[in-house]
């Protein structure tokens, strides 16, 4: 077993998953002493009848609660103010964010807002820019989450808050509200978190602990995805993919991000595709291409990616390379269940070639040092025509 | 703008009245099996006088009291634990936690290990507790239920089962 000769992990965040997991919160919010929560979530969430589903766990528990249920766009600092006062005003004491990406970054900065009068978010945005434990909140994930939502970032405008107090105190995962037939929402979910996942158990900022959660993300989404798009209506399946997110998230707090999340928001932001969807194709790309230049610890994958079983069948001298077309495989096993409807490469993802040069440039960035624009290149360049560089 | 609603959900009445229905005639099975059950009658032999014991949802109830008194004896006590000094309370976390229990679809040891149920007192009074519970249920229920609703089912003798069965359903329905 892999020991760091130095780390740090912190995850303040508790994990409530399962059957009915959604009539804990009552119990779990008097636990936080808060006594009368404010729901947040989006329109699109609240039509598919989530946030109704979320009400009817509080009945009998004799709480009163406030709802804010039709939140669209734009996500910026007025709206923020808006809720801010409505949550003053109604004398709320705490947050249940319910859905994912934007809406759970406007809860987590609502919850800077409301816990500090006086300092505007602006002052408190930045790398921990926010000093003290905020107000209860407490995340449910709906299908589209991408894990971010349990991390310890958040975003809204310009403003990028980074703290562990951002963190949800509470994520709950219902199967009732994690279930999508939507087999492309259902894969970006999965790949972010197996990117993350992966990123973080080849990182050299890997730990005992961040294995541990990494291990299972992985495992989670090596064993349930295609059983998931196959019948996307699986409680179970889509409940393993909502925690490995949830797990990913976790770990993401304490990694620097990756090169697959940085190319696939890049070319996400570019070319207007999902970013799970590119990051599940450039992922086996960066994985070789670190085992290749900086020594990753491929191999390690294959256990939660194969099981035990088959790990033990695979030869040492291969491991690096069976890794890799392990996760290639999952792609062209995605492909093949959705009909072509989740791209193998970048060329048919419909990224055009003469842009390779731009994605590589746009990805340099401040965050991820040791990176360069060659590096980049060569992984997009892989990632377009399918072909991994490989050792044995 | 942002719209804003309050909203006071209401209850859940029939799985209130169900849940309730099953605290009471659990109380009263188990003041019952005070006195016709030795293995039970030995359980509240080494809890101490006065001891009372209070099982029931969070956070309005239902509930059910069981009290010892200073002489001993084993009585059901109501469903109101106001006013009364409750030396152990088990609570079941919300009405679905205690519908999973009382329709067994979920033993009483799985979802203690779920985390639905949560303790206040003396754990190994909680344990005896919990035994008690355990031994009344293979008498009120048919072996084909209770075997869901106890982590093993016990092997007794035809006498012990039966006649104690017996026994117990007259005494819980009587309530002596």
């Amino acid at each position: 077993m892999f020991l760091p000769n130095e780390y740090e992990f912190s995850c303040f965040v508790k994990i409530n998953s399962g059957t009915r997991a959604l009539e804990h919160l009552p119990h779990e919010l008097d636990a936080l002493n808060a006594r009368k929560p404010l729901i947040v979530a989006g329109k699109d969430v609240s039509k598919e009848g989530h946030v109704r589903k979320l009400m009817s766990a509080f009945r009998d528990s004799g709480m009163t609660i406030g709802v804010c249920d039709d939140i669209s766009g734009p996500f910026d600092a007025p709206l923020i103010e808006a809720i801010t006062n409505l949550y003053r005003n109604k004398d709320h004491d705490s947050i249940v964010a319910v859905g994912s990406g934007s809406i759970v970054d406007v809860a987590k900065v609502l919850n800077v807002s409301v816990s500090y009068g006086g300092r505007t978010l602006r002052e408190l945005a930045g790398k921990n820019g926010i000093p003290n434990p905020l107000d209860p909140f407490i995340f449910v994930p709906t299908a589209g989450g991408d894990g971010y939502e349990t991390s310890r970032y958040a975003e809204i405008e310009d403003m990028k808050f980074s703290s562990d107090f951002l963190m949800p105190d509470l994520v709950v995962i219902d199967p009732r509200m994690v279930t999508s037939r939507d087999t492309r929402i259902i894969v970006a979910t999965a790949m972010t978190a197996l990117a993350h996942a992966v990123e973080a158990y080849t990182s050299p900022a890997k730990n005992h602990i961040t294995d541990i959660y990494a291990h299972a993300a992985i495992k989670y989404v090596a064993e349930y995805l295609i059983p998931v798009v196959r019948h996307p209506a699986d409680r179970d399946g889509s409940c393993a993919l909502a925690n490995a997110a949830c797990m990913a998230g976790c770990v993401v707090s304490d990694m620097t991000m990756g090169m697959a999340h940085i190319l696939g928001e890049t070319i996400g932001a570019m070319f207007g595709i999902t970013p799970g969807i590119c990051m599940g194709i450039v992922l086996p790309y960066t994985v070789a291409h670190r085992a290749l230049h900086f020594g990753a610890r491929t191999a390690d994958l294959i256990l939660p990616l194969a099981g035990f079983d088959d790990c033990a069948k695979i030869s040492p001298s291969l491991s690096d390379a069976v890794a890799v077309t392990m996760m290639i495989d999952l792609q062209h096993e995605l492909n093949g269940q959705t009909h072509g409807g989740i791209p193998r490469t970048l060329e048919e993802a419909d990224v055009p070639p003469y842009m390779l040069q731009d994605i590589a440039e746009r990805c340099i960035t401040d965050d991820l040092p040791g990176y360069t624009y060659s590096d980049y290149l060569t992984v997009v360049k892989q990632a377009w025509e399918g072909s991994p560089a490989m050792n044995g | 703008m942002v719209s804003y609603r309050e909203v006071k959900p209401g209850g859940k009445p029939f799985k209130r009245a169900y849940v309730a229905v099953m605290l009471w005639f659990v109380g009263r099975a188990v003041q019952a099996a005070a006195r016709v059950d030795r293995a039970v009658a030995r359980e509240f032999d080494d809890l101490p006088d006065s001891f009372t014991f209070c099982l029931g949802v969070e956070p309005r109830g239902p509930f059910m009291v069981v009290g010892k008194s200073k002489k001993g004896r084993v009585k059901y006590l109501g469903w109101n634990p106001a006013g009364k000094e409750i030396d152990l309370a088990m609570r079941i976390q919300n009405m679905e936690a205690a519908i999973l229990l009382f329709t067994f679809q979920e033993n009483n040891a799985l979802s203690a290990c779920r985390n639905r149920i949560t303790v206040d007192g003396d754990i190994p009074a909680a344990c005896a507790m919990m035994r008690v519970i355990d031994i009344v249920e293979v008498y009120l229920l048919p072996k084909m239920i209770a075997r869901l609703a106890i982590k093993r089912y016990p092997s007794w003798s035809f006498r012990r089962k039966y006649l104690g069965r017996i026994r117990i359903y007259f005494r819980s329905v009587l309530g002596y």
